[in-house]
Parts: structure tokens; sequence; C-alpha cells
């Protein structure tokens, strides 16, 4: 897996030759939003899990998977802002229908957390938040996909266009794609340390509250 | 003297964030130009990021990447040694 990564990188930057530099950062800006789709897919399939089995592991690895996709969110949104103060001039900018739209998905993950925070009782809590996960990811595509392409705006994959047009360069793809691996391996190791994190604390809460 | 100069840049830089953007292509109409790209406006660190074709552009991308995970994993390395503690103690406790 790390492997992945390293070639990942290692391939990345000399190769290609482009006028513009920062179409480079296709290769770490795309990616860190495929690893943030990638971590809430994954929050998404435990909290049916959750549901179907109530399985408290269940509940943690969903939790583990949105925070860390939140976390790829927050990287996804601080690139794209510096990016765009370079090519479109502005470090953020209410006329763009993508930029603000991913803000208010993470918005609606960041809830998740404060829901998960507003209960003492595990099993409560897991499951109404398990409830609000499958709607939080229910709102994704429709916000990332579904609405910016019916605006318009500059950011390619809206106004109606798929994200790789005729003007891109081809080979472009042959990086993007390992690196889209690449970092969703490390989004998915970086999950499952937080998961086994989350695991000891709540071994650790319950044997607080019950000793042995 | 360095410390006067290195003053001068730092706040130079923290002026060009809070200056409003040479060129906003955005709130206008749209339009497949991007005018702003070749007017990246004043100060130290629009001059620094626009040379050598955008470059350091790409290395602030990836320094943000790296930040935000590192900060991130310390957070839960963090957490981690807490209770670590947290069990020594009880069981040094019991």
């Amino acid at each position: 897996m790390s492997l992945v990564i390293v070639g990942g990188f290692l391939i990345n930057i000399p190769f290609i030759p482009i006028l513009e530099q920062t179409a480079r950062n296709l290769f770490f800006h795309v990616p860190m939003w495929m690893a943030m789709y990638a971590m809430f897919l994954i929050s998404l399939f435990h909290s049916i899990a959750y549901l179907r089995k109530a399985d408290w592991l269940a509940d943690i690895k969903a939790e583990a998977a949105a925070k860390t996709g939140i976390v790829f969110g927050v990287c996804g949104l601080l690139t794209g802002s510096l990016w765009a103060r370079f090519t479109w001039g502005t470090w953020w900018t209410f006329a763009e229908p993508k930029m603000n739209l991913a803000a208010l998905a993470l918005m609606i993950y960041v809830a998740y957390f404060m829901l998960r925070s507003a209960f003492d009782e595990p099993k409560k809590r897991a499951r109404i938040s398990a409830v609000y996960n499958i709607f939080a990811v229910s709102t994704i595509p429709f916000l990332l996909y579904v609405v910016p392409r019916q605006l318009t705006s500059l950011h390619p994959g809206a106004d109606g266009n798929p994200a790789f047009s005729e003007i891109t360069a081809a080979e472009l793809r042959f990086i993007l794609y390992p690196a889209m691996i690449g970092f969703i391996a490390l989004s998915y190791w970086v999950y499952d340390i937080t998961y086994r994190a989350y695991r000891v604390r709540y071994i650790s809460e319950q044997t607080l509250r019950n000793p042995i | 003297m360095y410390l006067t100069q290195l003053l001068f840049l730092v706040t130079n830089m923290f002026q060009d964030a809070t200056d409003v953007a040479p060129m906003d292509t955005l709130s206008e109409a749209y339009s497949d130009k991007w005018i702003a790209a070749a007017n990246q406006g004043e100060g130290f660190f629009a001059s620094f990021m626009s040379s050598n074709n955008l470059i350091f552009v790409v290395l602030g991308v990836t320094l943000i990447i790296w930040t935000v995970l590192i900060v991130y994993l310390t957070r839960v390395d963090k957490k981690i040694s807490l209770l670590e503690n947290q069990l020594n103690h009880s069981s040094n406790e019991a």
C-alpha cells in the first residue's frame, strides 16, 4: 500500500511538459476529493451495517471514516483555494458553485460529529448518527455533481461539461489514476489508525464505567 | 538589520493576503479567459508564487496536504497517549 503511494509520488513530478505548471495540481487536488468520497462511502457502508447488525464496531468504523473524510475534504478545499488564487485571481468567491457546495458538504459532516457529541448513551448515539450519516452521504452527489453542472462555473466538471475535456492533456491520466489509487490507499491507512484509536477509546471508556 | 528585512518580507506576505485580488474573473460574467493568470498583483508572496510558471503553487498545494495530514495524525497520536496514560493509571490502582 505504501509502495503505491511512494510510486505515485515518484512518478508524479518529472514527466509532464505543460506550460502552466499548476496543471500538476491535478494530481494532488483531485485525489483529495476522491479519497474523501472513498471515506464517505466506507462510512455509509458501516452505518448501514450498524443499522442491520447493531455492532458497535461498525459505528466506530463509520465515525472514523467520516472523520478521515473531513480531513481529506479540508485538504481539498485549502488546495483548491490556493490554486484558485493563482488561476482565477481570488482565494474564495461566492459565485463559484462547486467551491461553496463542497464547503457546505463538509459542514453537513461537521454536523454529524456535533450530533454524535450530543448523546451520552452509546447505543442511541450510534443509531441516530447512523441514520444521519446515510442522509449526509445522499447529499454528496447532488452537492458536488448534479447542482454544479447545472450552473455556470470556471471549475472543470461544471457547466455541463465533464471534468476531463478535450483541452486536458491525455497523458495527465497516466499519472492521475495512480495518484488517486495512492491517495485513497493513504486515506485508508489514516482511517485505519483513526479507527483503532477510537476502538481503544471506546473499550477504555467501557472498562472505566464498568470496572471488571 | 536582517530582522527588519525579515519583518518587511513577512508584512508584505500578509498584506497580499488581505488585499483585494488583482482581477476577479468570477464575480463578473464568466468567460474562458483566465485573465488573472497574467496579472498576479504586487507583493512578495504573489510575485514569488507566480515565478517559474507557477510551480510554487504546486509546492504550496503539496505542503498544505502534508501539514493538514501531519496535524491530524499528531492529534490522534496525542489522544492515544492520553488513553495510554489512563490505562496505566487504572492498572496501577487495581
